[in-house]
């Protein structure tokens, strides 16, 4: 018998439905300390006064945490990838988003630590916030950011330009052409990832130096690795166990409580847990960010895109985490399943004094579909014509090309919008019901797109 | 004050694997002395069942049955490097990787076997934990008994390890073009909405979704189907519900539990019927691409176009709240137009503009 193709039940269906799975919470250690943290209270400020002493005096405290305790605080989670580094693990000098974590204690309970918490001496001078991308340009917007108030490094450490550009053919030309200009305003917003298991963490000192991390992360390598760069340590010190997941669609790349455990771990030589509170979860992890995209489409009478131009703005938050890399994924699919010869797009990674805004199911790509398809059902509207042919007509075919320079290998928007005309009971004309996504010929490759198959250029 | 109904279309794409590439996922498989199979890979599994595709991959790939291969994702000591379950980009990734050492271990089984058999290893087959010579089916030996014989004669550990990777692809940062693809795979989806709005309460239900994806192959129709209805749920509130900023930009009214932070419940569970079309991908597993992400995306924009289908307003300021489709409907009923014409250009929602919204003197305007 094959396995591939079979309904085979999962894995560990049986294991999660009866709550025998041992998620990170179900791991106790004799002698686990409980984390709690000092968050801002206010969206921007200066930190004026961050005293623990008081605090580390009262009974059942361990260990607290300051950014003085982070042998490097400040690291990007996409260095790699050319991104710079621009948050903080603990908060330092200013504070950029309600929620964000100033310090960290670790006590016999959770009660203890809390009081710690709440001993801690913090003066913060606070500032006017920045919340709406719309107005980050303004010449008397707050300037909230060290790099400005948008991302400013496209090109790779210190290297602009400030947005991700794709240009593509002459749109100009395009405009020019048009019979009509279709133009929208698209807004999705910031969401919760709402996973069940809230962001938690067990670091466990062994006997012979190494760290034990038990982590919800949905990326034990990549965690693993966040947690060495802040602590400074080789990755044979660390092992990460985990695997098994409550829930993170995105929001446990974060590595959100990881290298505190491990710290706190490293400075009390106990076990430390931190688990977060439903509270915490929705207010202090990331979220989906907020989208603003502005597209306006030339098009002809008879239904063919000549040209696009479309400008985003990515709410970041307070800092950039991976939003570079989800306006770049955002800017390569600006086109949905069409092909569009002609194209202009300007994202922008903005930053504003809200919660980091992180991955999520999607990323980059569930803001930009949610635009494009709703301005073609409006492009429909406008030139009446049915959406579905709009769509087949303008629909990638194999050999052409997208807006970066892609070439296309099967492309399947042609059989699917068939398939789903056949099982809503919508007749398509004869035309479209023999339509395929062979390469573009006849009446399907117009002047205006023989430049965008395979043959043609950039 | 009635009730309305309406249906809208949208059609997506979406990539497989990490943008621009650079992500890679390893594995290791090993037989015990009685042919049974170990795969050890870091692929988180999320709750998509990524453990279960993996063990079918290596099953089939090796040719033995599903029931003798265990899957050990829990920890970094025994797991080579997953970049993560992210990206869409488990089964492909991360599925490649497993089938590249199963591969491997496949090579050392066929060539012990050649030895037994006294048959070339290009004239050998496994199936369902047998390894047979093309065409003269009696001639045979256990995959348990090559273990064995691995093990315990020839003194060998049968393994083999894989690495899916491809290599990170440059942009430029003045055209935005790339050299390489900067993906695995591209899978394609639509979906269409079936709505009916209240216009005096400004509810909208969602009736029914219908919803077909070009995935590849599906590996696992069950696990995909889950990611397909669960994946639609999302959209469902992406569309009519969730908003961490109800009134953003503002941060007031934040949801700070379940009972202030409108997700998708049972509740609004929709009648759903999914299509899955197979035309296979040239390099993923078996044929597959990804599923993952993709099954959240078409939902909310077949929502706004059901919408505008019932009651002949457009909402693009997401979600498509009561309060929200009453004031357009308001706005609708007072005789104030949704879109302006200037000349050939027809212009919606311009209040909502950053050239409305931003200053005159803005370093950024939406140019066009």
């Amino acid at each position: 018998m094959k396995a591939v193709g079979a309904r085979l039940p999962r894995y560990d269906g049986v294991e999660h439905v009866t709550g025998r799975t041992v998620y990170v919470d179900d791991v106790r250690v004799p002698g686990t300390l409980w984390a709690k943290a000092l968050r801002s209270p206010v969206h921007r400020g200066d930190i004026r006064k961050l005293d623990v002493r008081a605090a580390a005096k009262l009974p059942g405290v361990h260990a607290i945490i300051t950014y003085k305790d982070v042998p490097k605080n400040v690291y990007g989670h996409l260095e790699a990838l050319g991104v710079p580094a621009d948050e903080p693990l603990l908060a330092e000098k200013d504070v950029r988003w309600k929620g964000q974590p100033i310090a960290v204690v670790a006590a016999d309970s959770e009660e203890a630590a809390l009081a710690a918490v709440q001993a801690i001496d913090l003066q913060i001078k606070e500032k006017e916030p920045l919340l709406d991308v719309r107005k980050a340009f303004d010449p008397k917007a707050p300037q909230i950011h060290q790099w400005g108030n948008w991302f400013p490094y496209f090109g790779g450490i210190d290297q602009g330009p400030d947005r991700r550009k794709i240009r593509r053919g002459d749109v100009e030309k395009a405009f020019a052409k048009a019979d009509t200009i279709v133009q929208g305003v698209y807004r999705p917003q910031a969401i919760e990832h709402v996973p069940l298991e809230t962001q938690v963490s067990l670091t466990v000192p062994e006997a012979n130096g190494r760290l034990t991390i038990y982590s919800c992360t949905q990326a034990m390598y990549f965690s693993m690795g966040v947690v060495a760069a802040h602590l400074g340590l080789p990755l044979n010190r660390l092992k990460f166990v985990g695997g098994t997941v409550g829930g993170g669609f995105g929001g446990k790349v974060d590595t959100a409580t990881e290298t505190i455990t491990a710290l706190l771990a490293l400075k009390s030589n106990r076990p430390v847990k931190w688990r977060w509170t439903r509270e915490e979860e929705f207010l202090c992890s990331s979220t989906r960010a907020a989208w603003h995209i502005e597209i306006a489409d030339a098009v002809t009478k008879d239904g063919w895109i000549l040209g696009r131009r479309t400008l985003t703005l990515h709410d970041s938050g307070a800092y950039a985490r991976f939003s570079p890399y989800g306006v770049t994924k955002h800017a390569f699919h600006h086109a949905g399943a069409y092909t569009i010869p002609n194209t202009w797009f300007d994202g922008f990674v903005v930053f504003t004094n809200r919660v980091p805004s992180t991955a999520m199911r999607g990323f980059g790509v569930t803001s930009v579909s949610f635009a494009v398809e709703t301005h073609m059902n409006r492009i429909a509207q406008t030139i009446g014509m049915d959406p579905y042919e709009l769509r087949m007509k303008n629909a990638s075919r194999i050999g052409d090309r997208t807006p970066n320079g892609v070439t296309l290998h099967d492309p399947s928007s042609v059989p699917v919008i068939q398939a789903l005309a056949q099982a809503s009971g919508m007749e398509l004309s004869a035309d479209l019901r023999s339509m395929t996504n062979a390469p573009r010929s006849g009446d399907l490759l117009p002047a205006h797109l023989v430049g965008a198959t395979a043959k043609g250029g950039h | 004050m009635a009730r309305h109904t309406g249906r809208g279309i949208a059609a997506i794409e979406y990539p497989t694997g990490m943008n621009q590439n650079g992500d890679p996922s390893q594995a290791w498989v090993k037989l015990k002395p009685d042919g049974r199979v170990d795969v050890f890979a870091g692929t988180v599994d999320i709750g998509q069942g990524s453990r279960t595709v993996h063990t079918q991959i290596v099953a089939d790939t090796l040719g033995v049955p599903y029931e003798w291969v265990t899957m050990d994702n829990t920890n970094t000591d025994s797991s080579p490097v997953c970049t993560g379950t992210f990206a869409s980009r488990g089964t492909f990734i991360g599925g490649n990787a497993v089938r590249y050492a199963a591969e491997k271990a496949k090579e050392r089984v066929l060539a012990i076997a050649s030895k037994q058999l006294e048959a070339d290893t290009t004239d050998l087959e496994i199936e369902d934990g047998e390894v047979y010579v093309r065409g003269a089916r009696d001639k045979s030996i256990g995959v348990s008994d090559v273990a064995a014989i691995a093990t315990w004669v020839e003194g060998e550990l049968i393994t083999g390890t894989g690495a899916a990777f491809k290599p990170f692809a440059v942009v430029d940062p003045e055209t935005g073009a790339v050299e390489i693809e900067p993906h695995s795979a591209i899978s394609y989806g639509g979906c269409v909405a079936d709505v009916t709005v209240d216009d005096e309460t400004g509810e909208v239900t969602v009736e029914r979704l219908i919803q077909v994806y070009d995935i590849g192959r599906a590996l696992n129709p069950t696990l995909v189907e889950g990611q397909v209805e669960g994946g639609a749920m999302q959209g469902l509130g992406l569309g009519l519900l969730e908003n961490c900023y109800p009134y953003y930009p503002s941060v007031e009214h934040r949801g700070g539990e379940f009972g202030t932070y409108l997700a998708p419940g049972i509740e609004q569970l929709p009648e759903i019927e999914s299509v899955l079309l197979e035309n296979p991908s040239a390099d993923g597993p078996f044929g597959a691409k990804a599923i993952g992400e993709m099954a959240s995306n078409s939902q909310a924009p077949a929502i706004a176009a059901a919408v505008y289908d019932a009651v002949g307003v457009w909402v693009t300021d997401m979600p498509i709240t009561p309060e929200k489709l009453l004031r357009a409907l308001d706005e609708k009923a007072a005789g104030r137009p949704e879109s302006r014409r200037d000349g050939k250009r027809v212009i919606y929602d311009e209040e909502l503009s950053i050239n409305t919204v931003g200053a005159h003197d803005a370093a950024v305007r939406f140019e066009y």
